[in-house]
């Protein structure tokens, strides 16, 4: 059982890779409009 | 104003950096100061501000009441679709500071227009760091919760508290800081709204948390990351299907040119269209745009107004007639004499109706109206379990027991039950092609009774296009026409290709711009001229007469939608600004009764507005700018995809497919949306009752709390995705009668 003293962390680490990866996605602004790029192909200009 | 002279100065990156320090009042009053509002005549000041961070309905609300209760404001109106707010106030009693800082201190931000806002992306940062906490406390509450069928030794019992605690603390503190701040702002302000319940749960969970986790007994941590993790979610949802439109009047005004040619002596000199004063005169070329309202003083041509009346077809304006910025000379060369500076033009005054339009005052929802009732129950039964239990069963069982009760209280499926089924609706009304900006756009549309149809562009093309005309004399016709560029003489060429009748040859063809043309075809000399609005004359020699007649093609399936519409119980009329023949003539091809031919802009809305005061529910589907006011004011205003912007920009739905088709399809999902949402508030506060109930007589655990919470919202995710197959149930069982 000693085991899951590092398994715990290995876990939320493996998460927390992720959560970071997704502010960063938010950071940089992916999720700010979300409707507006898949209609930009309609546009003329 | 003060925007101007900022960015004049090249100072803008001083306040896109400045922004990032917390606020401080001082400098922020200077920069309020410097601002000049519009002076009312009642001597009231009047100013248009964006404000950031109104998140929800409930903001909207607050903002509204605390600024109207405010001394000196006369009249407040925010706009959440938009984002803006509209103050009056009396400049005697309050300056711009005090009120901007009347908002600020409520957690919202306000700005002057022009200023750039930056999109809040807090909202998912918070997501996602209470969603990452979830799965992880998940995790742990699963051994735990396993360790109570086997057994697990004390010190790994202890670890998984304390990992859960550390976990879920910066949920609680950090993820979950919007549900707080909207709690304190409404009681400070005595508004109890959702997020007061809401608070008082989050809170309840994680003191109890704490507590459990150092003292050793059970925690519902799980349940509060849980909690968190989709009421915003929820909040997200609501705030996706909200697009931050650029300002409609911002459209609008691109419609008058820029720059005019202003005619000075015997020169022409290019100056700003804003620069043009009464008096002045201006030189407009065949194809231009005018840029001021006046009247001709020489020349002829035709003008294209359908920026004003919607008609797409022009007429002849000649010396005196009145013209007005922003519509098209098709044809011809005039001298405008300008009769009112810009600020006066028609245009003008219409985008102000559009800016109106587009502040349209949110009213609190059903949910906000429950919360009042909901939290003092709450509280009540929380209250009354306490002072049972305490002779009962002595103060620690019984303040066990009361945290159970306002923990499973939580309105989680309350407060999801409408983000979640409108994002659901969103998408099968976008998929049948009606979009909705709103997701209270879309419940309204629920209640209409009464479909009022614009005929041209909507129902109708909106393009001239040949009614009725013998070959001989659109073969003619054509031979003249084929050298002109006015709309009628493309529609007479047009269909002459069509019916595969080869072009003669002409000579000596004279076009006399808004009367006629003349010349000859096959050695013989005909004259082409207009006999009214939908009827051209062809003249020939010895007193030979050819009518062709002109008009607007309706839309192929506009007969099956207008069915569809009446088969909903609706009461549809057709509104045109057109005259009363043909718009009876396109009438009988829908299956129309009811028209209003001749109809101008300001007297649609004041129709729609007559129906409104009868107690009906006007849905009003038109395309052209002129159609501004009468989109204001009905209960929901459908554009057409294709039709002028800024209808678009304020309209709550856009129709994404040249079809009025899809309005029958958007009333039945919103129908379904609505019926959906009032059964999922149902139960979800009979989940309330019976799981309060529960934890009152001391059934709840963090087990049970684990398992009913979130099957509480999985029934309203439930819900919300029936949605897509209740609308298909109702499209195959309602009779659809089609055009044949």
């Amino acid at each position: 059982m000693i085991a899951i003293t590092f398994l715990i962390p290995i876990a939320v680490g493996i998460a927390l890779v992720f959560l970071v990866l997704f502010l960063g996605a938010v950071r940089s602004g992916q999720f700010d409009d979300l409707d507006d790029p898949a209609e930009r192909i309609l546009h003329d200009d | 104003m003060a925007y101007a002279i900022i960015r004049g100065a090249g100072l803008e990156r001083y306040y896109a950096e400045r922004t990032e320090l917390p606020p401080r009042p001082e400098p922020l009053r200077e920069r309020w100061e410097s601002v000049d509002p519009e002076h009312l005549d009642d001597g009231s000041c009047e100013i248009r501000l964006a404000i950031d961070g109104l998140r929800c309905a409930s903001c909207v609300w607050v903002t509204e009441n605390v600024l109207e209760r405010t001394d000196g404001i006369r009249r407040v109106q925010v706009s959440y679709a938009t984002g803006r707010a509209s103050i009056r106030w009396d400049p005697g009693q309050l300056d711009l500071g005090e009120i901007a800082g009347r908002i600020a201190s409520l957690g919202y931000r306000p700005r002057l227009l022009g200023s750039e806002a930056r999109p809040d992306r807090s909202l998912l940062t918070r997501l996602g760091v209470a969603a990452f906490a979830a799965a992880n406390v998940m995790m742990f509450s699963a051994a735990i919760y396993a360790g109570w069928l086997g057994s697990m030794e004390p010190a790994y019992l202890t670890l998984f508290r304390w990992a859960s605690l550390v976990l879920a603390t910066p949920v609680a503190l950090w993820s979950a800081a919007p549900f707080f701040e909207g709690a304190w702002t409404g009681l400070r302000n005595r508004i109890l709204h959702m997020d007061v319940p809401i608070a008082i749960a989050i809170g309840v969970l994680y003191v109890q948390g704490v507590a459990g986790t150092l003292a050793g007994f059970d925690t519902y941590l799980d349940s509060l990351t849980m909690l968190v993790t989709l009421l915003l979610a929820g909040r997200v949802l609501e705030s996706g299907g909200r697009r931050r439109a650029a300002e409609a009047a911002v459209t609008l005004a691109a419609t008058v040119p820029g720059t005019a040619r202003r005619i000075v002596g015997d020169s022409l000199e290019v100056v700003a269209s804003e620069s043009l004063l009464p008096g002045d005169r201006v030189a407009v070329g065949a194809g231009e745009d005018l840029p001021a309202d006046g009247v001709i003083v020489a020349g002829r041509g035709l003008l294209q107004r359908a920026l004003l009346t919607g008609e797409s077809a022009p007429v002849t304006v000649q010396e005196n007639d009145e013209v007005w910025a922003g519509t098209l000379l098709v044809d011809g060369a005039v001298t405008v004499e300008v009769s009112v500076a810009v600020e006066g033009t028609v245009i003008q005054q219409m985008a102000e109706q559009l800016r109106q339009a587009a502040d349209r005052g949110t009213r609190p929802s059903s949910t906000d109206r429950i919360a009042p009732w909901f939290t003092a129950a709450t509280l009540g039964v929380a209250l009354l379990t306490f002072l049972v239990w305490l002779p009962l069963a002595g103060g620690a069982k019984a303040l066990t027991t009361t945290i159970a009760v306002l923990i499973v209280a939580c309105p989680c499926a309350l407060a999801l039950s409408k983000p979640l089924t409108a994002a659901a609706g969103l998408g099968a009304a976008a998929r049948r092609g009606l979009l909705f900006r709103s997701a209270d756009a879309l419940l309204d549309t629920a209640a209409v009774d009464t479909v009022v149809l614009d005929k041209t562009g909507t129902v109708t093309e909106g393009a001239v296009d040949i009614v009725a005309a013998a070959d001989q004399d659109l073969r003619v016709a054509a031979g003249l026409e084929r050298y002109s560029r006015h709309p009628i003489a493309v529609a007479i060429v047009r269909e002459t290709v069509a019916r595969g009748i080869p072009l003669p040859a002409s000579s000596d063809v004279r076009e006399e711009a808004g009367v006629g043309m003349e010349g000859r075809v096959d050695g013989a000399l005909w004259r082409i001229r207009s006999g009214g609005a939908d009827l051209v004359i062809l003249e020939g020699e010895g007193g030979y007469r050819g009518l062709i007649r002109v008009g607007d093609r309706v839309r192929e399936d506009s007969r099956s939608a207008v069915a569809a519409l009446q088969d909903l119980g609706m009461r549809v009329t057709l509104l045109s600004g057109d005259d009363p023949e043909p718009t009876r003539r396109i009438a009988e091809a829908l299956g129309i009764e009811e028209t209003m031919p001749n109809t101008s802009p300001a007297a649609k809305a004041e129709r729609i507005e007559g129906w409104r005061a009868e107690g009906r529910t006007v849905l009003f589907a038109g395309d052209g700018l002129n159609d501004g006011p009468a989109l204001a004011a009905a209960n929901v205003a459908v554009a057409m995809g294709s039709g002028a912007a800024s209808s678009i920009l304020t309209a709550d739905a856009v129709l994404g497919v040249p079809s009025v088709g899809p309005l029958a399809a958007g009333v039945r999902v919103s129908r379904v949306c609505r019926s959906a949402i009032r059964a999922n508030q149902a139960r979800s506060i009979a989940y309330n009752v019976l799981a309060v109930s529960a934890a009152a007589v001391g059934l709840v655990n963090p087990l049970v709390a684990a398992v009913l919470m979130p099957l509480s919202s999985g029934m309203v995710l439930a819900g919300a995705g029936r949605v897509e197959r209740r609308v298909r149930a109702l499209e195959r069982s309602g009779p659809e009668k089609t055009g044949s």
